[in-house]
């Protein structure tokens, strides 16, 4: 597949159907591999595709410095195509400006990260290109929450000690914001100070503050790429926080983000047909 | 002749010491594939050996995370101020990497620069650092390459070279360090034995002549573009030590608070007039650089870097110091007639 | 700890005037007597103002050296800390720490020199501090032209003292606002600040230039004062960067190989030409 893909992107470099390849490249196997921004069709030959390409590259569409280099293609496996879809239906991206390329996923880091466990998208179904053939097995609710679940087993007080331990460890270094390929206000909450709504300081205060902020404002959101999990360098189980409103939000609307194009955000649309009294 | 001591031993005065009301830090297996310089609740949980490098650095001993002014009280038209409560324990970091001791001498520069910061001293004062030789180093690793070593002394108080044999050899280096472990240690021949480093990776004189000679060089945006702006590598670095003034608090009053930040934040050079010097990652990347490899060595004369390769371990997209200076070299390379290699990263 | 260098000497509002709809000036003066006895600074430098509970700003003391009683700031308002100063009256207790910085060389490069003051806007405080002080102290100096402009006669800043200067022996005043910034009355020139000099054919010899405004009034003022024979050393500006601790140590200031609040904030065009143009 590795060579399919270099070739599919060479050919869209040469032909100038995209300015630039976004994707993954590598040079030190023990790290993760890196996004790279291929322009030139000759180097299409850096891209790699392995267990390590855990990078969500959606992130990279709305940032300017990317977007200058030109219409894009991008390399995506299942759960950043999910990022892609919600990010085209808040209006953040122009679909038709770029090509998305989806590459079959048996799943990613090893021992599999914990989203690969209970992945369901090992195919990506809306890319423009799809490389490769992976099964995509549907699994219930209670599986893909299966974390969550054990977590809500335990007491009020339970819970709130597990998440003060977490955050406790939060040093405030936003790597969850800047990688989230859906956190991308160009100001932050955080970081507007009149008023100021957040604590900065890294106490359990301004850790609580950011966090549960950060989880409100993906509600219903989050495709759960985990790529905060895995950025966070005092390994906070974000995972866990930030898909409990995912549970959420199928539990009550039958809604998941980024699962289909054509469903209606439950943060971004109403209905008259809403089950509050209030909106009608 | 040399002074050894058994790691049980070691354990037993770390039992004491957090009996005893110090503060006792050190490297914890805080989760499954995470450790971090932590304070240590028992000495169990101190742990020797088993991994490169903590995913943190022990500044936060020293120059904490968040550090309280002072407070303030506002009632009506006056304000009352109160001091902070001094830290009052001794703090004791055992088990620190070289790389990390070696960080606090190099920073007492800017701390100390005309105005005496008392926090940053008092801590500086109170903490007694016992280093551990390292045995390995990852691909991340370059002690090396900024005149370091797997047993470098700067910054330590005291530093253990493992014998092998469940004991270290106790090699003293400051007063505080002999004082810590007076009358703890046991004579013997026994001497450590301490593997060579990681490889010099660069030279940084030479990476001072390529910041110095090419600084609008579009590369700087080239190499970082994947840079995601997050402050993960300044907040794990051992030397990063950049902060924020902060007033937080209610209408009745609260605290003014030094608090870590970062160049690589959008927002840190951003002017009241709307103004920012530095709007693109490239430029930000640029700054860390230089700070670190051309304007610290230039004002203080130490290189604001040891090489620990935090920065690259804890970056999501694998960049970090070394990745870029590596890249930077070799491209001015490139520039003087060598194979052009790929230019995009 | 009477060595807490960050902690500021608590200050009684004694004085605030407004000049423009955004603009207004502060004095103030020490509680503690001891201190507004013994307190000293020199023309150029800085301060840090605190707003308890909001934050602490960057402010050139724009008071002469040569007033004991008190000393002043002047400041738009713009941001959370100026909106909260905004607030301050008379009797109020704000915080003040400083001075900091190095400062406008009155006693020594200068002396002698005849003196030429450009400035822009809300740039008027920090030479207003310098003009005072060679008034003082008249007989060590030559000849002082003072050209200021602002983008409309409400924007002007000390109009009154910007009056009462141009009556002191051998010192001409220019003032300027923007085409269009006019009002009927106005008696002063129209123009831009950088064409404002040139017309104004100022004697170049044996001078020294403080110039201080917007990045583009002094980008397009360098040529003309070099055009008119000033030397690199002889051109002085105060720059702003976004500060914090003010003592060298948060890095906010960091640019090229200097640390603004230390090196600076007073450089002549020499050194600034030694500092990276894209990082200002």
């Amino acid at each position: 597949m590795l060579e399919e893909l270099r070739k599919t992107c060479r050919d869209l470099l040469e032909k100038g159907t995209v300015n630039v390849v976004i994707g993954y490249g590598q040079d030190d196997a023990s790290l993760p591999a890196y996004p790279i921004f291929v322009t030139r069709p000759e180097d299409a030959d850096r891209l790699v595709w392995n267990d390590r390409c855990f990078a969500n590259l959606v992130t990279y569409l709305t940032k300017p410095e990317v977007k200058a280099l030109g219409k894009p293609a991008v390399i995506l496996k299942g759960c950043d195509e999910r990022a892609l879809v919600v990010l085209a239906k808040e209006s953040q991206i122009d679909r038709g400006q770029m090509v998305a390329i989806g590459l079959a996923c048996e799943g990613v880091g090893d021992p599999r990260e914990a989203k690969c466990l209970v992945c369901d998208v090992h195919q990506p179904k809306y890319c423009d290109i799809v490389l490769g053939e992976a099964k995509n097995q549907p699994l219930p609710a209670e599986r893909r929450y299966a974390d969550i679940e054990e977590l809500m087993k335990k007491t009020p007080a339970e819970r709130m000690a597990f998440w003060r331990e977490e955050l406790s460890r939060c040093i405030k270094c936003y790597a969850c914001r800047q990688v989230c390929p859906l956190c991308y206000c160009n100001r932050c909450l955080a970081d507007k100070n009149q008023p100021q709504c957040i604590d900065t300081s890294s106490t359990l205060k301004g850790n609580f503050a950011w966090h549960l902020m950060r989880a409100f404002h993906l509600a219903a959101r989050c495709v759960g790429c985990d790529e905060c999990t895995r950025a966070c360098p005092a390994g906070i189980n974000l995972r866990l926080l930030n898909q409990t409103l995912a549970r959420s939000a199928e539990e009550q609307f039958g809604y998941r983000s980024g699962i289909d194009p054509q469903a209606e955000p439950v943060v971004g649309a109403y209905s008259l047909q809403d089950k509050e009294e209030f909106i009608r | 002749m040399s002074e050894i001591i058994s790691q049980e031993k070691l354990r037993r005065l770390v039992g004491e010491w957090i009996a005893a009301g110090k503060r006792v830090g050190g490297p914890r297996r805080v989760k499954s594939g995470l450790v971090l310089y932590a304070a240590l609740n028992n000495a169990g949980e101190l742990l020797l050996d088993g991994f490169i490098h903590p995913a943190n650095s022990i500044k936060e001993f020293i120059f904490p995370r968040h550090e309280v002014l002072y407070s303030y009280r506002l009632e009506g038209k006056k304000i009352a101020l109160g001091e902070p409560e001094p830290l009052s324990a001794e703090q004791i970091v055992v088990g620190a990497r070289p790389c990390d001791a070696a960080a606090l001498p190099i920073l007492d520069h800017v701390f100390n620069w005309d105005y005496r910061d008392p926090f940053f001293n008092r801590r500086r004062e109170m903490t007694t650092v016992v280093t551990l030789a390292c045995t390995e180093h990852d691909n991340q690793c370059f002690c090396t390459s900024v005149g370091l070593a797997p047993d470098a002394t700067a910054g330590s108080d005291v530093l253990l070279v493992d014998l092998g044999d469940g004991s270290y050899e106790v090699r003293f280096v400051t007063d505080k360090g002999r004082k810590l472990l007076a009358g703890q240690t046991e004579q013997s021949s026994k001497v450590g034995q301490v593997p060579p480093g990681p490889e010099p990776k660069l030279d940084p004189k030479d990476i001072r002549a390529i910041l110095d000679g090419d600084f609008d060089s579009p590369l700087w945006q080239e190499l970082t573009l994947r840079c995601m702006g997050c402050g993960a590598c300044s907040y794990s670095c051992p030397t990063c030590h950049c902060f924020d003034i902060v007033d937080e608090g209610n209408a009745r009053g609260g605290v003014r608070a030094k608090n870590w930040d970062a160049c690589q934040f959008g927002l840190f050079t951003q002017h009241a007039s709307g103004h920012n010097p530095r709007t693109v990652q490239g430029q930000r990347q640029r700054q860390r650089l230089y700070h670190k490899f051309s304007i610290y060595p230039a004002k203080f004369g130490a290189i604001l870097c040891t090489g620990c390769g935090n920065c690259t371990r804890n970056c999501p997209v694998s960049l970090g110091v070394l990745t870029v200076i590596r890249e930077a070299a070799r491209r001015i390379e490139v520039k003087s007639g060598k194979p052009a290699a790929a230019t995009n990263t | 700890m009477n060595d807490n260098v960050y902690q500021p000497d608590l200050m009684e509002v004694i004085q605030v005037r407004q000049h423009t709809p955004d603009v207004r000036s502060v004095r103030i003066r020490f509680q503690d007597e001891n201190k507004a006895k013994n307190f000293a600074f020199h023309v150029g430098q800085f301060g840090i103002v605190s707003a308890f509970g909001y934050g602490e700003s960057t402010f050139n003391i724009c008071s002469s050296s040569t007033w004991k009683d008190f000393i002043e700031f002047c400041f738009r308002r713009t941001g959370r800390v100026t909106e909260a100063l905004w607030q301050a009256q008379e009797g109020d207790t704000i915080g003040f720490r400083g001075p900091y910085g190095n400062y406008y060389p009155m006693d020594d490069g200068w002396r002698g020199k005849n003196l030429i003051f450009i400035g822009g806007g809300i740039a008027m405080p920090p030479i207003r501090c310098a003009i005072w002080y060679a008034l003082e102290n008249r007989k060590d100096y030559g000849d002082i032209t003072i050209v200021y402009g602002a983008r409309s006669v409400q924007d002007l800043v000390y109009r009154d003292e910007l009056a009462e200067w141009a009556k002191h022996e051998r010192v001409r005043v220019v003032q300027c606002v923007d085409p269009g910034g006019e009002t009927p009355d106005w008696q002063g020139e129209i123009g831009f600040v950088p064409a404002v000099v040139e017309r104004a054919k100022i004697p170049a010899a044996n001078a020294a230039a403080l110039v201080i405004g917007p990045p583009i009034m002094i980008k397009y003022t360098l040529p003309v004062l070099e055009k008119m024979g000033l030397a690199d050393q002889d051109i002085y500006t105060s720059l702003e960067n976004r500060m914090k601790c003010g003592i060298g140590k948060c890095g906010r200031c960091n640019t090229g190989a200097v640390y603004v609040c230390k090196d600076g904030p007073v450089f002549t065009l020499e050194q600034i030409k030694k500092l990276p143009a894209d990082d200002m």
